[in-house]
């Protein structure tokens, strides 16, 4: 990035900030409409609810004469109203005795026709049965029948012991769902009540069956409560906005400028692309945090006017006002969060060639966001270390658990939180800057799309290698080939059939696709997979390395593990295979042969080629890495396989071959098998594997990994004095970020 | 004070596949003069002004605007540089003044310079009447005249003027095309691309005709005509560009069988 001069930063800034207070559809969408909303959501819900009445449900019910003697359920053409808590209740269920019918003892399984008829055209919403001999068993069961003392469980008394009835029901109808609940609340109260007077009966007191009783005490005060219940709502309602917020500026002044023509203009001026960015970066970043702050405001002050008004009803005197110290948070918050929607948001709308255009790309923005949003309003998801290093999540997290009052409890994760989110921003920011250095972005124009011209034009514009776009469409292929055939491939039951699955799937998902990909988009698939041969030095160095790194990588996955807790069935998946004859062999030969070439090929060799021409290695690698490690079903194993990756990456750019990568990996995989088995099998008391074996969360002692570490650096320190031929677009972006030699002007 | 070298810009279109916009064009224009890029629409005059005010960014060649190189120190270049093409639009949202002022302040010039330097070119382009106008309001012989102005704030040695008479009923043409001979008249460098004969003929010092991304020839007016033994420019330049076409097509009709029917860009030389 070039330096960037304040003065014109500020400058743009003003400028942008200008225009768009200038505009009145803007200041009507950050200003007045949040001030409005609010207040006439409310309005509409107390109207709206004034119309929401809920509707009585028809019960059918046959076999009456089973139920006499019995306490009564049914009063008339209602249910006996001692079996509800709430006078009201009972005018939602109406009866309708059916004395016509009688279907014997019916048959487990459908129904019988004529119910399963009533209850389709909705003459009722459910139909309850007393079969025959109801009555009878429930007699005997009065009677006290001589208790079987080897069904002691309340589970193993067997259904057929109790007097049964049947409750037919529609579970594809909403309104036969809600009959089937009050019915059942009704027919629990009734069956509890029944039990009772059969205890009577009996002279045992009722207390036997219920012998529990305890009394709920809230030790939370009612400041606290109301904190609680706003902790979900509040950041979730700020970060909405502050996307929202970020995205129609953002769209304004990128795509509306392109489509307008200023854009020419300022890109023609003394201004920086960075200075620009981060000019138009900061004004989209007021617009974010106003429109958050307004709408937050808005509906604080909403909310705490209904409060206010309507303490007479116990959910809203529950929900209490918002307190004061949470809007202090969430403006601290709001911060970095508007800083990373509206990077991302200018990045994306960099790209639109018109308003039209930009509008579209809201929503893929949103499908990403609102994920990572919602997954802290899940029942149960708390801040850990784990989720603190999940953008958006961890803030969000962070901010409920403040808001909450358990400030001193999440301070520790204050600083990874604002590490991770700071790496997002710049992450974004530099994203939107290399948007704004693209010439096929800024000047990008509207191509007519023909599925036959664009063919031809990948059969005749074949590079030697393919490009970007070329090797990220790879990755996302093999992404959603992978997907779709781990539910397609049957789980392996034994090794045959596991080794079988590995191969074809490794070959068929990953490997063919990406050498047919080389084939037919690339003029030269063998400079694109790196089919070159290497010297040995290089394939021995890579060995090495992976033999070196392999503590490091072992004690990365048990970082991860321990960060992110995996199931440990997931992770014992090949355990189960070791125990047959020859297993080990054929699982180190396939394990570390078969993927180190597939996916070599694929993610070093096409990917990476195409990754390259963005003119930046690292991030080529990086990305590289990234659907490498996305590519493998486990998310931790993901993390590693991603890390790993980087390492693979640099190795195959470094010594311009595939070869000393396939080495690498191939060694890698086999360390990781053998150390999975053997560090299992480690005798204990042996001094050696004492010494190199570590306690806690790392199989291996910290001097160990240490060493591993700085033992890897320095053979990567020596691939880095390889000399290896440049992509010319990173020739070019070596030339740009050198500093340039300052002519000296001629005179005017 | 401007100095091209086999300047080439390639990119890949989806319908015609690699193209060449500008195929290794040499040129210099110096101080004092209008130097006048003409040529049919698509032949590469627009790319070729873009790459010299920095922003595109040449494929191959060399360019230097003021001792600066475009592709290295690409801000300098621009602090040079007075650049104004059709597609230099003005802000909607912003009076005549606080534009002006807007780019004056972005090449960061001293306040009571730029109040000057501002003063100076609204009297001088006649714009005192529309100072506080915003862009929505103006009429395009206005936005013409404020997009003179904000090139000029800066009062740059070099200025660039992209088909700035496209659209232009013949009076605010006439009025443009008068400002331009006075900025070379006050020593600047003055780029001027352009398809109307008339207007090159009338203002250029010197002229190169382009088409398909190559220079065909160039040299002053008089130059043009005693080397092609034409006096109409305009039919010397129809001379020109089919005899160019001609050979194109029965010389090497493969080579250039991928450009389009308007023949808008040339086919990648082979290396």
């Amino acid at each position: 990035m070039n330096t960037v001069r304040p003065r014109h930063v500020w400058l743009i800034f003003l400028r942008e900030l200008r225009d768009q207070l200038r505009d009145r559809r803007t200041l009507f969408m950050i200003l007045v409409l949040p001030l409005l909303l609010y207040p006439l959501l409310g309005m509409s819900f107390f109207q709206v609810t004034q119309f929401l009445k809920e509707h009585p449900s028809t019960v059918w019910v046959a076999g009456t004469e089973e139920l006499d003697g019995l306490l009564p359920l049914l009063d008339g053409d209602r249910l006996d109203s001692r079996w509800f808590t709430d006078a009201t209740r009972r005018e939602l269920v109406h009866v309708a005795v059916r004395e016509d019918v009688s279907f014997g003892e019916p048959e487990e399984g459908p129904p019988p026709a004529p119910v399963k008829e009533w209850l389709q055209r909705n003459d009722c919403d459910v139909f309850v049965y007393f079969p025959p001999g109801f009555g009878q068993r429930f007699n005997m069961l009065q009677q006290a029948e001589p208790f079987d003392e080897s069904a002691r469980a309340l589970e193993d008394i067997p259904a057929t012991e109790a007097a049964g009835l049947w409750i037919w029901h529609n579970s594809a109808k909403e309104k036969s769902r809600i009959a089937l609940r009050r019915v059942q609340d009704v027919l629990a109260r009734w069956n509890n009540a029944l039990g009772k007077e059969n205890l009577v009966g009996l002279s045992i007191s009722p207390v036997v069956s219920r012998p529990l009783a305890w009394r709920l005490v809230d030790t939370a005060h009612k400041g606290q409560r109301g904190a609680a219940s706003w902790s979900k709502t509040l950041p979730f309602v700020l970060l909405v906005w502050a996307l929202t917020g970020a995205f129609y500026p953002a769209v304004d002044l990128c795509a509306g400028e392109k489509e307008r023509g200023t854009l020419e203009t300022l890109l023609s001026s003394s201004a920086d692309r960075g200075e620009i960015v981060w000019g138009k970066l900061l004004t989209v970043m007021v617009f974010s945090m106003s429109t958050a702050v307004l709408n937050l405001l808005a509906l604080g002050a909403t909310g705490w006017f209904v409060v206010s008004h309507l303490q007479a009803l116990p959910a809203v005197a529950a929900l209490g006002t918002p307190p004061i110290s949470a809007m202090a948070y969430l403006l601290v918050a709001l911060v970095p969060v508007s800083a990373l929607f509206s990077a991302l948001c200018l990045a994306l709308s960099a790209f639109a060639r018109s308003t039209k255009e930009g509008q579209y790309y809201l929503m893929p923005l949103l499908l990403v966001c609102l994920p990572l949003m919602v997954l802290p309003l899940a029942p149960g998801t708390e801040l850990s270390i784990g989720n603190s290093l999940i953008p958006v999540t961890g803030i969000m997290l962070l901010l409920r658990s403040m808001i909450e009052g358990n400030l001193a409890e999440v301070i520790r994760y204050v600083p990874i939180v604002v590490c991770v989110t700071l790496a997002c921003c710049y992450a974004a920011v530099r994203w939107a800057v290399d948007q704004f250095n693209s010439e096929q972005v800024l000047f990008r124009e509207s191509e007519r799309f023909q599925l036959g011209m664009w063919l031809r034009h990948l059969a005749r514009d074949r590079g030697p290698t393919p490009t970007v776009a070329e090797a990220i469409f790879c990755g996302v292929l093999l992404l959603v080939v992978e997907f779709f055939m781990s539910f397609a491939l049957p789980t392996p039951r034994n090794l045959s059939e596991f080794v079988t699955l590995l191969v074809v799937s490794q070959v068929a998902i990953i490997g063919m696709p990406a050498v047919l990909m080389a084939i037919l988009l690339t003029r030269s698939p063998r400079q694109t997979l790196l089919l070159r041969r290497p010297s040995f030095v290089a394939c021995m160095m890579a060995f090495l390395a992976a033999v070196v790194f392999h503590p490091t990588a072992n004690a990365l996955q048990s970082l991860v593990i321990y960060l992110f807790p995996v199931n440990e069935g997931a992770l014992a998946f090949l355990d189960q295979f070791f125990d047959e004859p020859g297993a080990f062999g054929i699982l180190l030969a396939t394990f570390a042969i078969v993927p180190a070439i597939c996916e070599e090929l694929a993610f070093r060799g096409f990917i990476l080629s195409g990754l390259r021409h963005t003119g930046y290695k690292w991030r080529a690698i990086a990305i590289s890495s990234i659907f490498f490690g996305v590519i493998h079903p486990i998310f931790q194993q993901s993390l590693v396989a991603c890390m790993v990756g980087m390492v693979i990456g640099y190795i195959a750019v470094q010594s311009n071959s595939l070869l000393p990568g396939i080495l690498f990996h191939m060694t890698h995989n086999a360390l990781a098998l053998a150390a999975s088995k053997w560090t299992a099998e480690v005798p204990a008391g042996n001094p050696w594997t004492e010494r190199l074996l570590g306690e806690g969360i790392f199989h291996y002692a910290w001097y160990v990994i240490a060493i591993s570490s700085l033992a890897t650096l320095a053979i990567l320190g020596w691939f880095r004095r390889l000399s290896y031929p440049k992509f010319e677009e990173e020739k070019l972006r070596e030339l740009l970020d050198r500093p340039a030699s300052r002519s000296i002007p001629e005179a005017s | 004070m401007v100095h091209v070298s086999n300047l080439t810009k390639h990119y890949t279109d989806l319908q015609r596949g690699k193209l060449v916009a500008v195929a290794g064009i040499d040129f210099d224009a110096r101080p004092g003069e209008i130097f006048g890029l003409l040529g049919p629409n698509g032949a590469g005059k627009t790319t070729a002004l873009r790459i010299l005010s920095t922003m595109l960014r040449p494929s191959g060649g060399r360019v230097t605007v003021h001792g600066y190189d475009v592709l290295t120190q690409p801000a300098d270049v621009r602090r040079c540089i007075g650049f104004m093409s059709a597609n230099t639009a003005i802000y909607d949202r912003m009076t005549a003044w606080e534009f002006v002022e807007y780019f004056g302040r972005l090449h960061e010039l001293e306040e009571h310079v730029l109040r000057q330097q501002m003063e100076a070119l609204f009297d001088r382009l006649q714009m005192n009447n529309i100072r506080d106008l915003l862009g929505a309001r103006m009429s395009t012989g206005m936005k013409q005249k404020l997009s003179i102005a904000r090139a000029l704030v800066h009062d740059p040695p070099v200025v660039i003027f992209d088909e700035a008479t496209v659209g232009l009923d013949v009076l605010v043409a006439r009025a443009l095309i008068q400002t331009i001979a006075e900025l070379r008249d006050h020593g600047k460098c003055v780029i001027f691309s352009t398809h109307i004969m008339r207007e090159a003929e009338r203002l250029c010092d010197r002229i190169a005709i382009m088409h398909r991304g190559k220079i065909l020839t160039q040299g002053t007016v008089d130059e043009l005509r005693e080397r092609h033994s034409e006096e109409d420019l305009e039919e010397l330049f129809f001379r020109l560009i089919s005899a160019q076409e001609e050979k194109e097509h029965s010389g090497n009709s493969a080579e250039y069988s991928k450009t389009s029917p308007s023949g808008e860009l040339a086919k990648e030389e082979p290396a």
